[in-house]
């Protein structure tokens, strides 16, 4: 593909994604005074109990999953031996990323409890330390 | 030869993708809206925040549900891979004996998990069980309805009856796949027994167990249907598993909340496993090839 189709390729999808932010918050709700309730049902009554925050996760997986795809495509890149003695690829590194995290998380709940603030950065030092070393 | 690229194969796929996406992803993100809601039923939900995980992390139901889960895998991989080895180099290695015993051998595998279930469930009850029945003629008081150390008995030999031939055909496999020439080599230099297996086989086999052990660990790890029939994770909860303990509260109790962040965590732990298990294996198949 030549550089300016992949440029149409990128703008379609990030318009796309984009659409899809702007849909969802449109969904979230207003209580009474007109206050936007960001933890609220989008879809009031539906079985698959939608909310503001969650949908944001997926979107976030969603972006990721297309960015690491774009990227496999128009650089392929040769995989390579880190700290764990296997062989990686980018797709590899974000997948014991996001896993790592989710551990990461739940430790810190163990330990400390309710706001995630300090296991998030921890994430992203070891998302960083994932994506440099392994 | 030059092949032509075509990645319209990919378009094939499409139908499994769409299947997957309504039976997997789908409930599994709704799972994940659930862990973060509570609900009344009526499809009303009330934003909960983390405050399910938080309970489920530091529950102790939930620890002791995994205690009990890692005891269960280390026991059975403690006998079953020894055993299945052992089987394993006991096993004629050709001609009508070795077809017959590979049969044989087998014929547990193909039992349904709850099949498997109710024949244990039978065949360990006092009044009626063949084991039962004759354990107590013998004077030994077993009973795994009431009694937790026998329950546990019943469920280890359970699944030692139902999954020792997987390993022992992996074992199999992994052994006939060495050249005979090994073996002399070992007997000119007068090789033990011992260190025939030692330096010849155990090394040859290392693969296949691997995977057998990695199987093992995953499918015990997640072990439902037979326990669940033989004692319905009792007596108390002594035989409740992290699914099953899993299954009294979702279906059970309702409490969808908590149900949900306890399966998400599980669903990582489980999701750890695969991903050592698959990389394992591609490294293993890369060394082979190098």
């Amino acid at each position: 593909m030549t550089a300016s189709r992949w440029n149409t390729l990128y703008a379609a999808l990030a318009a796309l994604m984009a659409a899809i932010l702007a849909l969802l918050l449109w969904a979230v709700p207003t209580d009474a005074d007109g206050v936007r309730e960001w933890t609220g049902q989008l879809i009031p009554g539906f079985w698959m109990a939608w909310s503001f925050p969650v949908a944001l996760f997926f979107f976030i997986i969603a972006c990721l999953l297309i960015i690491f795809t774009l990227l496999a495509i128009r650089w392929p890149e040769t995989p390579r031996v880190g700290i764990l003695r296997i062989e990686t690829t980018r797709g590899d590194r974000l997948f014991i990323s996001l896993l790592g995290s989710a551990f990461i998380c739940l430790g810190w709940l163990f330990f400390f409890g309710a706001p995630l603030t300090g296991a998030l950065i921890l994430c992203l030092i070891y998302v960083a330390a994932v994506f440099r070393w392994v | 030869m030059d092949k032509t690229q075509n990645n319209k194969a990919w378009f094939l796929v499409l139908p499994v993708l769409v299947l997957v996406a309504i039976s997997a992803v789908l409930p599994l993100m709704t799972v994940v809206n659930y862990a973060f809601n509570d609900t009344f039923g009526n499809n009303e939900f009330f934003w909960a925040g983390l405050e399910w995980f938080e309970e489920m992390v530091t529950s102790d139901r939930l620890h002791e549900a995994l205690g009990r889960q890692i005891l269960f895998s280390a026991i059975i991989l403690a006998i079953e891979v020894p055993l299945g080895i052992l089987i394993a180099l006991n096993m004629p290695k050709s001609g009508f004996w070795a077809s017959l015993v590979l049969i044989l051998i087998s014929l547990p595998l193909l039992i349904p998990f709850n099949v498997v279930g109710t024949i244990w469930q039978i065949f360990g009850r006092v009044d009626i069980g063949l084991l039962g029945h004759t354990l107590a003629a013998i004077g030994i008081d077993y009973n795994y309805t009431n009694d937790a150390i026998d329950a546990w008995i019943t469920v280890i030999v359970m699944d030692v009856w139902h999954w020792t031939s997987l390993v022992a055909l992996l074992a199999y496999a992994g052994l006939q796949s060495i050249p005979q020439a090994y073996y002399q080599a070992a007997k000119i230099d007068q090789a033990t027994r011992w260190s025939v297996f030692r330096y010849i086989e155990l090394p040859k086999m290392k693969g296949v167990l691997l995977i057998a052990i990695l199987l093992r660990f995953m499918d015990s790890f997640m072990i439902y249907t037979e326990p669940f029939v033989v004692t319905g994770g009792g007596p108390g909860n002594s035989t409740t598993f992290l699914s099953i303990d899993l299954a009294k509260m979702a279906t059970g109790q309702f409490d969808l909340g908590p149900a949900a962040a306890f399966s998400l965590m599980y669903f990582c732990v489980i999701l750890l496993i695969s991903w050592v298990f698959y990389t394992v294996m591609t490294n293993l198949d890369r060394e082979e090839n190098r």
